[in-house]
């Protein structure tokens, strides 16, 4: 018999070993920079737990369409049926009014008219308004309420903030990892010592600048260059912010203290996006049609600040919420549980914080300690009290 | 350098690895440009090892198996 036969067999198993061999090296040789990268990512000051900080550090290594779509696949199949049993009572936020404790002589100013409820008949102290802090006067800087946001899921609540802005000044605050170094004059990631005493709010920043591929100005300085067409906080130097449709170019405009962009807008002058749905344009994240805890930022017609925020929103939901709130222009802020909060601190000194609403899985003191994330907050304007 | 024709089995083992090794570390090189991060290399060298790792175990069970059946 010719021995050709087993030959070749043997040669094709050498050819396998050696093929699983090659991967084996690769692989291995493959995991050294990540692993390096990784241990590196993970050594840093985190307050998320280990899960989130590597799905954060894979996002951020050029894992972000893959997270994306598992988190769409992930969303979609726990997404919540309609209907439900209706609910009996709303979350109580914010504090009872009280009368009499703000400045000697100040006449009460604007209050936002109470949020319309979508759902009858109402619950009680459904879309009232009620002052964030005690002892905040007749004209509280900071006003809380929530509401039923969709008939068709009677049991999602929106939370939702209106924040004086004649009696308060924004403050973008940088995290200990977003927006990215180097950027100088990153301070200490949480409320600063000193301005304490100030606080009355603060809130999540928005995508972090890898995803949502738009700008950001800090301290009048450009860290990442302005898009055109997306929407954009702005803080002049005269302390006066706005929500707008950035058209200034990628360079920092001389009035201009801090800027942070995120997505195109959800609102634009009192209308809703056309183009809510999916496309590039939407940054590297779940599907906008996906329901999952969102956050935004509007500005009503007198220029004060709306935050909202609710779980189980699509970005057309949100865009609503804050629509209805009042908001005539507005953006989608950070989304998913683990970076969504409105914190509003009860009183001075950043004392009894609180979250805008039970089930925010962040804790009230998320800004109280260094974050790795950018975030605002809300100070009153000097010569304001309590 | 003309390497000799006749070698030893061991000689001809380390050539291969050493092969093997300049073939691996080109498709490392090549895996770290093209990819879009480090974050995704590692995750999908991490796949192609665990799924070589189960393959080396199942035939190294099937050898075993067999080798039992044989004796």
């Amino acid at each position: 018999m010719p021995p050709a036969r087993p030959e070749r067999s043997r040669a094709q198993i050498s050819l396998r070993r050696r093929v699983r061999r090659i991967l084996l090296l690769a692989s291995i040789a493959c995991l050294v920079p990540a692993g390096v990268s990784y241990v590196s990512a993970m050594s840093e000051k985190h307050n998320v737990g280990l899960g989130v900080s590597s799905v954060e550090w894979l996002r951020q290594n050029g894992g972000g369409a893959l997270v994306s779509q598992i988190e769409t696949w992930y969303y979609t199949l726990t997404a919540p049926e309609k209907g439900g049993p209706a609910l009996s009572s709303l979350p109580q936020v914010g504090v009872k009014a009280a009368r009499g404790s703000g400045r000697p002589g100040s006449q009460p100013g604007y209050r936002p008219p109470r949020v319309r409820p979508i759902i009858h008949p109402a619950l009680p102290g459904e879309g009232v308004w009620k002052p964030a802090a005690a002892g905040a006067g007749p004209q509280p800087p900071v006003l809380l309420t929530t509401f039923r946001s969709d008939p068709e899921y009677p049991q999602f609540v929106a939370g939702v903030a209106w924040i004086d802005s004649s009696r308060t000044q924004l403050s973008y605050v940088p995290g200990l990892a977003e927006p990215p170094p180097p950027l100088a004059h990153r301070g200490p990631s949480e409320i600063p010592g000193a301005r304490r005493k100030e606080v009355v709010a603060t809130f999540n920043g928005g995508f972090p600048l890898e995803t949502s591929n738009a700008g950001l100005i800090y301290r009048g300085r450009v860290k990442e260059a302005m898009v055109d067409g997306i929407a954009t906080i702005v803080e002049y130097r005269d302390g006066r912010v706005d929500v707008v449709r950035w058209h200034q170019g990628p360079s920092a405009p001389a009035n201009v203290w801090f800027a942070k962009q995120n997505l195109p807008p959800i609102i634009y002058e009192g209308s809703l996006n056309p183009n809510l749905s999916d496309g590039p344009e939407w940054g590297e994240t779940v599907n906008n049609a996906v329901r999952v805890w969102r956050s935004g930022l509007g500005i009503d017609r007198r220029g004060n600040l709306i935050y909202a925020a609710a779980n189980y929103q699509t970005v057309e939901s949100l865009a609503k919420i804050l629509q209805r709130a009042g908001a005539v222009r507005a953006l989608e802020l950070d989304i998913n549980e683990d970076w969504t909060s409105f914190i509003s601190y009860r009183k001075p000194g950043a004392i009894d914080p609180s979250n805008l609403l039970p089930d925010m899985l962040r804790p009230a003191s998320r800004y109280l300690t260094p974050d790795e994330r950018d975030f605002f907050a809300v100070y009153l304007r000097q010569g304001e009290g309590w | 350098m003309i390497l000799p024709r006749e070698i030893s089995s061991a000689a001809a083992a380390r050539r291969s690895l050493l092969a093997d090794l300049l073939v691996a570390i080109a498709l490392t090189l090549l895996a770290l440009q093209l990819a879009a991060g480090v974050g995704v290399v590692g995750l999908v060298a991490l796949v192609v090892l665990i799924a070589l790792a189960t393959s080396i175990a199942v035939e190294a069970a099937m050898r075993r198996r067999s080798r039992r059946k044989g004796a």
